[in-house]
C-alpha cells in the first residue's frame, strides 16, 4: 500500500487515536471526542427560539432532548450540544433551524470531558470542591456555569447527581485532563 | 472576596477583571463643542475617593457580563453590583 498526502491519521484533543478514558476510584472520566457544539445568541429584541425542539434554558440551567442539549452561557446566549455531530458542520444545522439568530461554530474550540460516579453525587461534589469555587450542594441535575479551574475557564454542566461534564478549551486539553485527573486520583487517598 | 453577581449570585472575585471607574461607561459627545475638554476630563482625570466607589467589573470567567460594582475603597467591602447594560440603558432613558 502507498502512502498518499490523503492518509492522514485524525487525533482527538488529547492526541490519541481514540478517545482516552480513565478510572479513578468511583470516578471515570472520559473524553467525549462526538459532541458538537455551536453558540447561539440573540440580536437585539429578538425571542427565544426553539431550535431542535429545544426550550433554551434560563440563567445558569441546562436541558437535554435526545441527541441535543443546550445551556445558558449569558443573557440571550446558549451552547447547543449534539451527541455524535462533531465531524459535522453541526453550526449548519444549526443555523438552518436558527436562520434569524447569530450561530457561530464551537466544535473545534472546545474539548469536552465527562465525569461519571459510580457511587452516586458524593464523589462528583468533592471533586468539585477540590477544583472550582462553586457550591456543589447547590449545583444539583439541570445546573450549568462558567467559572474558572486552575486558571483555565470551563463550563460545568451537572448532567445528573452522578455525571458532570468539563467543557474546556481545546488548545488546553492536556492541562485540563491532567487537573481533573490528578484530583480524581487523590480522591481515592 | 465575593461579588454579588446581578444573575448569578455570589460569585468569586478571581472570575472577573477589573476596569476602573463606571464613569467610564459615559463617553463625552465628540460632536460637541466642548469635546476637546471634555475628552481631556474623560481621558485623564479620575476621582480616587477613600470610601463609596462605583466602579466596571468584567465577568471574563463567567458570563461575560460587565457590571458596576458599588465597593468603600477603605474597608473593601462590596456595597452591591448591577448590570452595567442596565445602568446605561436607565441612564440614556
Amino acid at each position: 500500500m502507498t502512502n498518499t498526502v490523503t492518509d492522514l491519521t485524525p487525533i482527538t484533543a488529547l492526541g490519541g487515536t481514540v478517545a482516552r478514558t480513565e478510572v479513578c476510584g468511583a470516578l471515570t472520566i472520559s473524553e467525549n471526542t462526538g459532541l458538537g457544539l455551536a453558540s447561539l445568541s440573540l440580536r437585539a429584541g429578538q425571542d427565544t427560539p426553539a431550535p431542535f425542539g429545544l426550550a433554551l434554558p434560563d440563567v445558569a440551567k441546562a436541558v437535554s432532548m435526545g441527541n441535543y442539549a443546550a445551556f445558558w452561557t449569558g443573557r440571550g446566549q446558549w451552547m447547543i450540544e449534539a451527541t455524535g455531530k462533531a465531524e459535522m458542520d453541526f453550526a449548519a444545522m444549526l443555523k438552518a433551524e436558527v436562520p434569524e439568530c447569530s450561530v457561530t461554530e464551537q466544535t473545534d474550540g472546545f474539548t469536552a470531558f465527562e465525569i461519571a460516579s459510580s457511587q452516586g453525587a458524593g464523589p462528583i461534589e468533592a471533586l468539585m470542591n477540590k477544583l472550582v469555587n462553586i457550591d456543589a450542594k447547590t449545583f444539583g441535575p439541570g445546573q450549568a456555569t462558567r467559572t474558572g479551574l486552575e486558571h483555565m475557564t470551563v463550563f460545568l454542566i451537572r448532567r445528573a447527581e452522578d455525571r458532570l461534564a468539563v467543557i474546556g478549551m481545546r488548545t488546553l486539553a492536556g492541562s485540563l485532563w491532567h487537573a481533573l485527573a490528578v484530583a480524581a486520583r487523590r480522591l481515592e487517598d | 472576596m465575593l461579588i454579588p453577581h446581578p444573575l448569578l449570585g455570589l460569585r468569586d472575585s478571581q472570575e472577573f477583571t477589573y476596569l476602573g471607574d463606571a464613569n467610564l461607561m459615559f463617553r463625552p459627545d465628540a460632536a460637541a463643542e466642548n469635546a476637546e475638554a471634555a475628552f481631556c476630563d474623560y481621558v485623564f482625570q479620575r476621582d480616587n475617593p477613600a470610601g463609596v466607589h462605583r466602579e466596571l467589573w468584567f465577568h471574563e470567567q463567567g458570563d461575560r457580563s460587565w457590571l458596576v460594582v458599588t465597593r468603600d475603597t477603605t474597608t473593601h467591602e462590596i456595597l452591591g453590583a448591577e448590570l452595567a447594560s442596565n445602568v446605561k440603558l436607565g441612564a440614556a432613558e
